[in-house]
């Protein structure tokens, strides 16, 4: 087992909960929407972002976080616009975002550069500050706030947009706000565990927990359960046997999904309710 | 019946991207609890007609008001007042929405935003499952009812609204005789017991409700015949027309 000083193991493994509560919890209405690509988007997003912060001599980190934002901000609006599903706007923003890397990282001179670019990719919970803990809660607050006072249009908007507007929602601003948070929720967890291991994060708990229910509910209070739980153990297992933490995490909530599947009731017959 | 809750003029809707409109010259004025059928072949822009009124598609000519307001500018406030059953599409069998959700979301737009569901709430949306018999299906993962059970919760879906015009395309689409018979019924009733304002598409003639007073005829986006129930259905035009779209499909 390896040792760590406590105040370092407090500090990521609180990163790691709040990463995998934002994550799944976004999961939720990615997995419904279909838009599970969103993740690659949103860390390659990041990447070109640090690419580019190098390219001027500023903070990587400070480029990911404004290009993520941009890129999050954009995704609706760009999807509406252009009469397309989202998905495949989420293509188009993640092949312009790795080719607009390369560019800026042609730019960037010495191998040590580009390996600081990279970085944003791996993730590495171990340099996680107390900025990335004070930023994860905030958002984990506002996902919070957002999902309670709006809950019935957003769960309504899940069920069917049509309707939805029929009834008298505004959609687009809904459909934009998940689109957002979602974004945004990936780009502060890329420090945690990877911008390509978050992906992980989005899909697996959600995917886990609609094993189990039928009510949209249930699955919005038990995908982050079993976000959070992904990552604690994950964490355990990555202190006790050497792996690294971000792939930890993934072969944790990958082995859930798994035992979810075998133990699911929605595949028993005579117990179609729940 | 006296107040004009509909009025519609001139009206020309057309799809993004197309030269040729849906519907075109569109005049129409429904008074407060008329109940109209829409007939016509397919593609003659039945459903494109309820969908403009209730601004899910926006008009490209002329002027529409429903409720007195323009229905361009007012779209999000006129929609909490019409219910709304859309033709009947393929849910996905695993979608992770219980049925009495589903007929809660009917009333979403009417609670508002920064307001919760409360009893009342709930109680409308019992009463409603109730009127269409699907009560003892309201846990029910919506994925699992058939075609007609499904449809049945759309419709409950609507009236959970409380709505003050009712647009139902096709509502009888899915169902077995018996259950067809159970819904015309209730809408026979909810139009008497409510003054409820339907408009109903559909391309069966055979179940143009009792209560129905007025029929208009629809073909290539037109109105082609806005006549009483009893003279429509004896009309030359409806029957041609009714035909001909047959052979067309």
């Amino acid at each position: 087992m390896i040792e760590l000083p406590l105040g370092l193991v407090g500090i990521s493994v609180l990163g790691a909960i709040l990463a995998g509560f934002t994550c799944s919890t976004m999961g939720t209405f990615v997995v419904r929407m279909n838009l599970a690509s969103i993740g690659y988007c949103m860390s390659h997003a990041a990447f070109a972002g640090a690419a580019f912060g190098l390219m001027i001599s500023i903070d990587p980190m400070i480029g990911a976080l404004i290009f993520s934002f941009i890129t999050a901000f954009a995704l609706g609006p760009i999807a509406e616009k252009a009469r397309l599903q989202s998905n495949i706007v989420i293509g188009f923003m993640f092949s312009l975002m790795i080719a607009l890397a390369f560019i800026f990282l042609n730019y960037v001179p010495g191998q040590s550069a580009n390996a600081k670019a990279l970085r944003i990719l791996w993730g590495s919970i171990l340099s996680v500050g107390i900025n990335d803990i004070l930023l994860l809660g905030f958002l984990s607050f506002v996902i919070i706030i957002f999902v309670v006072i709006f809950y019935k249009e957003l769960v309504s908007i899940m069920f069917h947009r049509k309707l939805a507007e029929s009834s008298g929602i505004n959609t687009k601003m809904f459909y934009f706000a998940v689109l957002f948070f979602t974004g945004i929720a990936v780009s502060f967890s890329l420090r945690i565990v990877g911008g390509l291991l978050v992906f992980a994060l989005i899909i697996n708990p959600t995917s886990t927990a609609y094993q189990f229910f039928y009510d949209f509910k249930k699955i919005l209070i038990f995908s982050p359960i079993f976000g959070v739980l992904s990552c604690i153990v994950g964490y355990y297992l990555s202190l006790t046997s050497d792996f690294p933490i971000g792939a930890s995490i993934v072969i944790v909530s990958a082995i859930f999904f798994a035992i979810a599947i075998i133990i699911s009731p929605k595949r028993k017959k005579g117990n179609g309710k729940k | 019946m006296n107040k004009n809750i509909i009025q519609l003029k001139n009206i020309q809707t057309i799809y993004e991207g197309e030269r040729v409109p849906v519907i075109t010259d569109i005049n129409l004025d429904v008074k407060t609890g008329e109940f109209i059928s829409i007939i016509g072949p397919n593609g003659a822009g039945k459903t494109t007609l309820l969908e403009t009124i209730n601004g899910l598609l926006d008009y490209a000519k002329g002027s529409g008001t429903v409720f007195g307001k323009e229905i361009k500018r007012h779209k999000n406030c006129i929609r909490k007042d019409i219910g709304y059953l859309i033709q009947n599409y393929e849910i996905d069998s695993l979608a992770p929405f219980l049925c009495k959700d589903v007929v809660m979301m009917g009333r979403t737009g009417k609670i508002g935003l920064f307001r919760f569901t409360g009893k009342k709430d709930w109680d409308k949306v019992w009463y409603s499952m109730g009127l269409v018999g699907m009560i003892d299906f309201a846990s029910r993962p919506i994925g699992k009812l058939s075609g007609g059970e499904f449809q049945k919760i759309l419709l409950s879906r609507a009236l959970s609204q409380q709505p003050k015009i009712l647009l139902l395309d096709e509502p009888f689409s899915n169902l077995d005789y018996t259950s067809r018979q159970q819904i015309e019924i209730l809408l026979n009733r909810l139009h008497e017991s409510y003054n409820l304002t339907i408009i109903m598409v559909s391309h069966d003639l055979g179940f143009i409700p009792e209560r129905c007073n007025r029929v208009l005829l629809m073909n290539k986006g037109k109105i082609i015949l806005d006549e009483a129930k009893s003279k429509a259905l004896k009309s030359k035009i409806v029957k041609n027309t009714l035909k001909n779209g047959r052979k067309t499909i």
